[in-house]
């Protein structure tokens, strides 16, 4: 709801305010609603005036419609596939992650989730050369463990590091903390991490449902409305700037015993694709140190990808 | 036709200067007085017989994730814009997106299909199609609301403007409803003048529309499944739909592995169910239908094919 202030448009001074509020009307949405004609002669004003104000008003704060022409010939030339680095997730999804689309990587404990997270990152850090957001909700990143993905890649630590450069971390506990970040993040922070790096390119939430699933259930309604209001930011930032975003979900239990992604039916509308990561154990697991990306899925137990639904 | 007199009237008794206010009304006039193509035979497969909707229509396909209807949008939404010669109805959309799922690239890839088969197909004439549709994108119910007003505008200048999908009605739900504090009058009233509004240009302007709206509750086994498909928006929606499709996906049949190796592709194939019901003269109607999604777009099932599917499960 937009309020009706002085000066908001040319016509609308001091004195037309405090008639409209006598009429009852105190928003954009109330003027634009109302019947001109009884207006203007409840307010004293003339109908073209306030016809020419409301006019105004609505080309100010209504969303433009634009051709599918145009639209088409803007995506065509703005969306990119990026690697994840792994080729058989790559076949999964359909090349990649896409541009402008949240991809939601679910699984329980120790399925794998925020390596598969640390993989992308280091990938699109070093071999694509562009920067990478990384907020991380359940502290769980360490940046020795991604040094130690990307010794494996390359030996030459100026790389090295440049690589962990392009990677910007962000830690938050609370959501609204991760509306603050989103926020700032499309209102010029995304400018600045591009800065000396590659342009930012993905945009990684670990883990979206951390910070959100505390606060459903129950009768209260801010915690639904939250979750959606994230969705909302994650989907601007990702089409407005032309970022992949992936975010990861816990798993919980349906009532026929079998799993599904966490929070929820109405979550469930907003990622384009989401993949489930389970556990398989293999016998005689060894871990060693250095593993690289690729070795880690054969030693410690082969990651299963499955598609939940990959939906149009 | 009252109602368009005394705003003459009024235009003309005002003093001087009001002269361009008559001539918008005129246009209004002119604009709803010309008829809008009617959208009955938008998909017979899918609207049989006589139960299409009508001008004035509109029709909520309602679901849970994944059950096709944004799809199903896609598909009506290329049989709108197509030209006649490529089995289209040539006439223009508006696109209201609220959550950004509009996907393009998908929905020239179905076009592109579609327009193979017409001789003499090129890059024009998928330009020519995509520019009758109008996208505009709303990122809450209060712009929503603004955007109906501005829309009224483009219907008044565009006589071919027949169809306004709105995927999805649905998308502020919780964020109008945690806005709107305690009180359920509060909490439902963006998406009710939205709804008002709505009306009258349907009545005015004689279009239809289509609206997806996301399900909020699955089917589970203490609650039965009638509670899940049950409509949760404001009360002004509700007597606004005309035809309400559910859509449903069929989980793929455990016995495949016991069929014989033919049709290896049907089997992988994921079937979608939509059971549409609407009212005709008083009495309820309803009726279903299945398809399958391929790379070029919706292909549905025949009768005897569904019969198959359903005897393999």
């Amino acid at each position: 709801m937009v309020v009706l202030r002085e000066g908001m448009c040319p016509g609308l001074d001091e004195d037309l305010l405090r008639d409209l509020r006598a009429a009852d009307i105190k928003t954009v949405e109330d003027l634009v609603s109302s019947d001109i004609e009884g207006l203007a002669q409840k307010c004293s004003v003339s109908y073209k005036a306030l016809f020419a104000i409301r006019r105004v008003l609505l080309a100010q704060h209504t969303a433009f419609p634009v051709s599918g022409a145009d639209l088409y010939e803007e995506l065509l030339s703005s969306t990119a596939i990026l690697s994840t680095g792994n080729p058989s997730l790559d076949k999964l999804l359909d090349s990649g992650l896409y541009t402008g689309e949240i991809t939601e990587l679910s699984g329980g404990p120790g399925s794998g989730k925020s390596q598969v997270c640390f993989g992308v990152a280091v990938h699109i850090s070093y071999q694509l050369k562009q920067s990478v957001i990384y907020i991380d909700t359940t502290g769980g990143l360490a940046a020795s463990r991604l040094l130690q993905m990307l010794q494996a890649e390359t030996s030459n630590t100026e790389e090295q590091m440049e690589a962990l450069q392009r990677i910007h971390v962000f830690r938050l506990f609370d959501v609204y903390a991760l509306l603050d970040c989103l926020y700032s993040l499309r209102s010029g922070g995304l400018q600045q991490a591009s800065v000396g790096g590659g342009s930012v390119k993905a945009v990684i939430v670990d883990s979206v449902s951390a910070v959100i699933s505390p606060l459903l259930g129950g009768k209260q309604n801010e915690g639904m409305s939250l979750m959606i209001q994230v969705a909302g930011a994650l989907k601007t930032m990702a089409k407005d700037f032309n970022v992949a975003a992936l975010v990861t979900n816990h798993v919980t239990r349906s009532g026929s015993g079998e799993v599904q992604p966490g929070l929820g039916v109405s979550w469930s509308h907003i990622p384009r694709t989401r993949i489930l990561l389970e556990r398989v154990e293999k016998a005689a697991a060894v871990s060693q140190p250095k593993m690289s990306w690729s070795v880690m899925e054969a030693m410690t137990g082969q990651l299963v990808f499955q598609t939940f639904w990959m939906f149009t | 036709m009252a109602e368009t007199g005394s705003q003459f009237k009024t235009a003309v008794a005002g003093p001087e200067g009001e002269g361009s206010v008559t001539v918008c009304a005129s246009c209004q006039l002119l604009a709803r007085l010309e008829a809008r193509r009617c959208l009955k035979d938008i998909e017979p497969r899918l609207f049989p017989e006589d139960r299409g909707p009508d001008q004035g229509a509109v029709v909520e396909l309602f679901g849970l994730e994944g059950t096709g209807k944004t799809e199903l949008l896609y598909h009506l939404l290329c049989r709108c814009v197509l030209p006649e010669a490529a089995g289209g109805l040539e006439v223009d959309v508006v696109f209201v997106d609220t959550d950004y799922s509009l996907d393009m690239l998908h929905l020239v890839s179905i076009l592109d299909s579609k327009l193979t088969l017409l001789a003499g197909a090129d890059e024009a004439a998928l330009r020519s199609c995509l520019s009758r549709l109008l996208f505009v994108h709303c990122y809450s119910s209060s712009q929503l609301l603004l955007t109906l007003h501005f829309l009224e505008t483009t219907l008044s200048s565009r006589p071919a403007l027949a169809l306004i999908l709105i995927d999805s009605i649905s998308a502020f739900y919780w964020v109008d409803r945690c806005e709107g504090g305690a009180s359920y009058t509060k909490q439902e009233e963006k998406l009710s003048r939205c709804a008002e509004l709505l009306g009258r240009l349907l009545r005015d302007y004689r279009i239809t529309v289509f609206a997806t709206c996301h399900a909020i509750r699955r089917p589970g086994v203490p609650s039965s499944s009638s509670d899940s498909e049950r409509s949760y928006l404001c009360r002004s929606w509700q007597r606004l739909v005309t035809h309400r499709l559910l859509c449903s996906r069929q989980e793929p049949g455990n016995n495949m592995a016991a069929e014989g190796g033919h049709d290896q592709e049907q089997r992988r194939q994921q079937i979608f169910t939509v059971h549409c019901t609407t009212f005709s003269s008083r009495v309820k109607v309803s009726w279903s239908s299945s398809f399958c999604v391929t790379e070029a777009g919706v292909a549905f099932l025949s009768a005897s094919e569904e019969n198959k599917c359903a005897a393999r499960q």
